[in-house]
């Protein structure tokens, strides 16, 4: 499965998790625990 | 097999499927099609005249195509019923004047080409779900040759090879020369335990299958030389042990090792085996006469089919889901639906005999109650508000509802509803109450709270189930957090309907979250994957007004972990700190200005 | 909408100092007066002891209360007694709410009485404003066929076929394939006993 950067909302750790269109999957931040990530899109990456 | 047979209250119906079923506990209406044998099933003997001047021949799908039977057969000697059936698919046909050879034998004359399949049709209040399972295909696997190479064999062709009823009347012979072989040699967890095939997971009963079938060649054949390749023999059940000591005792070889793969000897037809023991750290070469693989278990090809008509779950192995692994492991999530056997996950006899016992003890639970009392915090329908987008119908994990957008309708089985309130938090029109948790007691809840001193606190969304109870967990152990957050319970986090969210933000909330069981743990199947959807979709539309996404998390919190709760609210406390008054400002601006926007659009639309 | 002419009744428990010793209850009980519809409120030791529980029952009656908020330990421990004890009054058990203000609250905010005593209040109001928007729920019962279904007719459903019918109870068992015995009546032997499957 694909790896894409997702950003976690809690402290702000980017790490690589799988990713598949339309696959719900349950992701954990490695540093702090959070279940808030959120997929890193390409515009932002641009933003920056 | 007798015993069911012949029980009066038992209606067998063999060669039978399950073609519909509707309504729920209690009140199950089921209709099976029987499909047509051909042959009068209370009449026939068995006497076997037919088959004998039947002139088609086709493998035998009992002695795993190890020998032919005839287009009437009958599956095995000692079959329940025990007649006869066509298999009219390989018969030269319906009409007498192309064969017809088996009903002319026939003195009782039970053979009737005509036969058509039967629809029935019954009630009943529980249903078992033991559809068993599959034994894996080692044809995939090509670096064993068992397409190529005669003399690799399943575990399952072993079987019969050695059963006295097999197509060499128990003689244990080889494939290629029909002699008996000298060395057999046996490869452990052949479609178990393999990420790569998409088994990961162990299939329970090969490893002592393979030592029962070694003890059975060495009791027969003491000569004959057998070596198991294993990962790891997990010998774990009551006696289990014992057998695996006879085994090495009567000397079968374990060799901690599985080959890479199988070479045959074109000439002998011999297999060869180049495999590193690990115990021994050495690489070495074995020949066998012959070589089985202990072939692992998978799901039942037909579990859709069974999946479909109770609407139940899979795990991710791909056998069906309890509704608790732990406390209720025999029970589907759908109630008065239970499960024996291997359709629940790979089992040997005596387990799946006892989870068998497990289920009808379940079932006759309600049946001799003789009623079963329903959820009273349901969701009900106003089907004045609904436009039948059929939203409902996608994401209740119980299909409760069943919308057809073309005939504008909408059918809601209450009976089948056991209150997550996720049709609620979805319906975009308000056609959805979710009784006992309704938007207005929600929000009327979120209004007090925000009253006063709103800047300070923290909107907490957490389900009954798992993370309500994970915050007793962590009362319970007097873990400290900060007393700024303020807990708001549904009964399952998929309830939480978008509005509640933003309207803590409109209120002035600093932050939001919205916390849930884990995936595994979802006591309503997977409403929870609706929640994570819904906060994806929030963090874009918030950060679209330019609010800070960073203020709405998501969490999933376990009954247990009493600790990560505490964790969780100490760290958001951190960063509600953060969050600066002019920040809030702005999104209550934003907020009130969008809910106008709505509301002007609403009001454009009713006079349309 | 919210029903306005409702009475409802608030019950702080105590329970002995897990919950007094964090948190103010005379304060909460005094605030709690001057709440919305609020009509009668008391404290009792242990809400959930006979004598609280006869305290609720009896204010339920004198002063003919049609909501219950009883401010005390998690639903999840004393949801089911409270039900009980005002639907013992006529009551629907669904009209009795529970504030949790000690797993949630007092447990988790000692030493900062204060503060946990005003979130105890949030909590408790914002209870008392969910109760306006309260209304009973049913609890029907429906009659179970006696009759089970049984999909598959290999070792697991034959055994509990067997066990239905053997209690006296109808069973329709569904077997795809033309004979009985599924996966289990190929094996030549099964283990541990190493007899025969069929």
């Amino acid at each position: 499965m694909e790896e894409k950067d997702f950003k976690c909302l809690r402290c702000g750790a980017v790490n690589k998790f799988p990713y598949e269109k339309g696959v719900m999957m349950e992701r954990q931040c490695p540093k702090c625990g959070s279940n808030s990530i959120r997929l890193v899109k390409e515009k932002q990456e641009e933003k920056k | 097999m007798m015993d069911v047979g012949r029980h009066p209250n038992i209606k067998l119906l063999t060669y039978s499927t399950v073609e519909k079923i509707t309504g729920y506990v209690g009140n199950f209406q089921v209709q099976v099609k029987k499909k047509a044998k051909y042959v009068n099933e209370t009449e026939c003997t068995a006497c076997g005249d037919c088959t004998e001047v039947c002139p088609v021949f086709v493998p035998d799908e009992f002695q795993q195509g190890l020998s032919s039977r005839r287009a009437i057969y009958i599956p095995f000697p000692q079959a329940v019923p025990s007649s006869f059936l066509i298999d009219m698919e390989n018969c030269l046909g319906t009409n007498p004047i192309a064969c017809g050879k088996c009903a002319d034998k026939c003195d009782k004359k039970c053979i009737d080409y005509d036969a058509r399949d039967e629809i029935l049709e019954f009630k009943v209040g529980t249903v078992i779900v033991a559809t068993g399972m599959d034994v894996f295909d080692p044809t995939v696997l090509d670096e064993y040759g068992y397409t190529k190479y005669e003399n690799v064999i399943t575990s399952m062709e072993y079987e019969r090879l050695l059963s006295a009823g097999g197509p060499s009347d128990g003689h244990f012979i080889r494939p290629t020369d029909r002699k008996r072989p000298k060395t057999v040699g046996f490869i452990q967890c052949v479609g178990s335990r393999c990420e790569k095939l998409g088994k990961p997971y162990c299939s329970n009963i090969c490893c002592m299958n393979t030592i029962k079938d070694t003890l059975l060649l060495k009791d027969h054949y003491p000569d004959i030389e057998a070596k198991v390749f294993y990962i790891d023999i997990r010998a774990f059940g009551k006696g289990f042990e014992d057998l695996y000591k006879r085994s090495k005792e009567a000397g079968v070889q374990y060799i901690r090792g599985i080959p890479g793969e199988i070479i045959e000897d074109p000439s002998t037809h011999n297999l060869k085996v180049m495999v590193e023991d690990t115990t021994a750290n050495k690489m070495e070469e074995y020949e066998f006469d012959m070589m089985v693989l202990s072939v692992g278990v998978t799901p039942r090809f037909d579990m859709p089919e069974v999946q479909q008509l109770l609407t139940l779950s899979k795990t991710p192995d791909g056998f069906f889901m309890e509704a608790h692994p732990k406390l209720k492991p025999v029970d589907a999530p759908t109630t008065g639906v239970y499960f024996a056997g291997c359709a629940e996950a790979p089992k040997d006899v005596k387990d799946s005999v006892t989870q068998a016992s497990a289920a009808a003890a379940r079932a006759e639970t309600l049946l001799s109650a003789g009623k079963v009392k329903l959820e009273a915090i349901t969701s009900s329908v106003n089907t004045d508000l609904c436009r039948f987008c059929g939203m409902c119908s996608k994401v209740c994990p119980y299909n409760a509802f069943t919308v057809d957008p073309k005939k504008k309708t909408i059918r809601y089985v209450e009976a089948l509803c056991k209150g997550c309130g996720t049709c609620g938090a979805e319906c975009r029109f308000g056609a959805i109450t979710m009784n006992h948790f309704t938007d207005e007691q929600i929000i009327t809840q979120i209004d007090t709270h925000l009253a006063e001193k709103a800047q300070e606190k923290v909107i907490v969304f957490a389900c009954n189930w798992c993370s309500y109870a994970g915050a007793d967990t962590c009362g319970g152990a007097r873990l400290q957090y900060p007393p700024n957050q303020r807990l708001i319970r549904t009964m399952c986090s998929g309830r939480v309907h978008e509005k509640f969210v933003l309207h803590a933000f409109k209120k002035g909330a600093p932050m939001v979250v919205v916390s849930g069981c884990h995936y595994v743990d979802c006591h309503y199947i997977d409403a929870n994957r609706w929640t994570q959807k819904r906060v994806e979709k929030l963090w874009d539309k918030l950060e679209k007004w330019d609010i800070r996404p960073e203020r709405l998390l998501l969490e999933w919190i376990s009954a247990a972990e009493g600790k990560r709760f505490a964790k969780t609210m100490q760290d958001i406390e951190e960063l509600r700190k953060k969050v600066t008054k002019e920040e809030i400002e702005h999104t209550v601006k934003v907020l009130t200005e969008e809910e106008e926007k709505e509301k002007a659009k609403k009001e454009k639309q009713k006079k349309k | 909408m919210p029903q306005d002419d409702l009475k409802i009744g608030v019950f702080v428990c105590e329970c002995g100092t897990n919950i007094a010793g964090s948190v103010d209850v005379d304060k909460l009980i005094e605030e709690a007066k001057n709440v919305p519809n609020v009509v009668f409120t008391a404290k009792n030791r242990y809400m959930c002891s006979e004598p609280g529980q006869a305290e609720i029952k009896k204010a339920i009656e004198e002063q003919k209360l049609d909501r219950v908020i009883v401010a005390a330990c998690s639903p999840r421990m004393h949801e089911p007694t409270f039900r009980e004890c005002v639907s013992s009054m006529g009551m629907n058990p669904y009209l009795v709410d529970m504030a949790n203000i000690r797993e949630q609250c007092s447990w988790v905010h000692m030493n900062m009485r204060d503060t946990a005593t005003e979130k105890a209040m949030d909590i408790v109001k914002a209870y008392v404003a969910r109760a306006r928007y309260l209304v009973p729920q049913e609890e029907t019962e429906i009659p179970v066929e006696k009759a089970t279904l049984v999909i598959g007719g290999g070792i697991a459903g034959m055994q509990s076929a067997l066990d239905l019918a053997d209690a006296g109870y109808q069973v329709y068992l569904v077997e795809k394939e033309p004979a009985l015995g599924g996966i289990m009546a190929q094996l030549a032997k099964t283990y541990p006993t190493m007899d025969c499957a069929i």
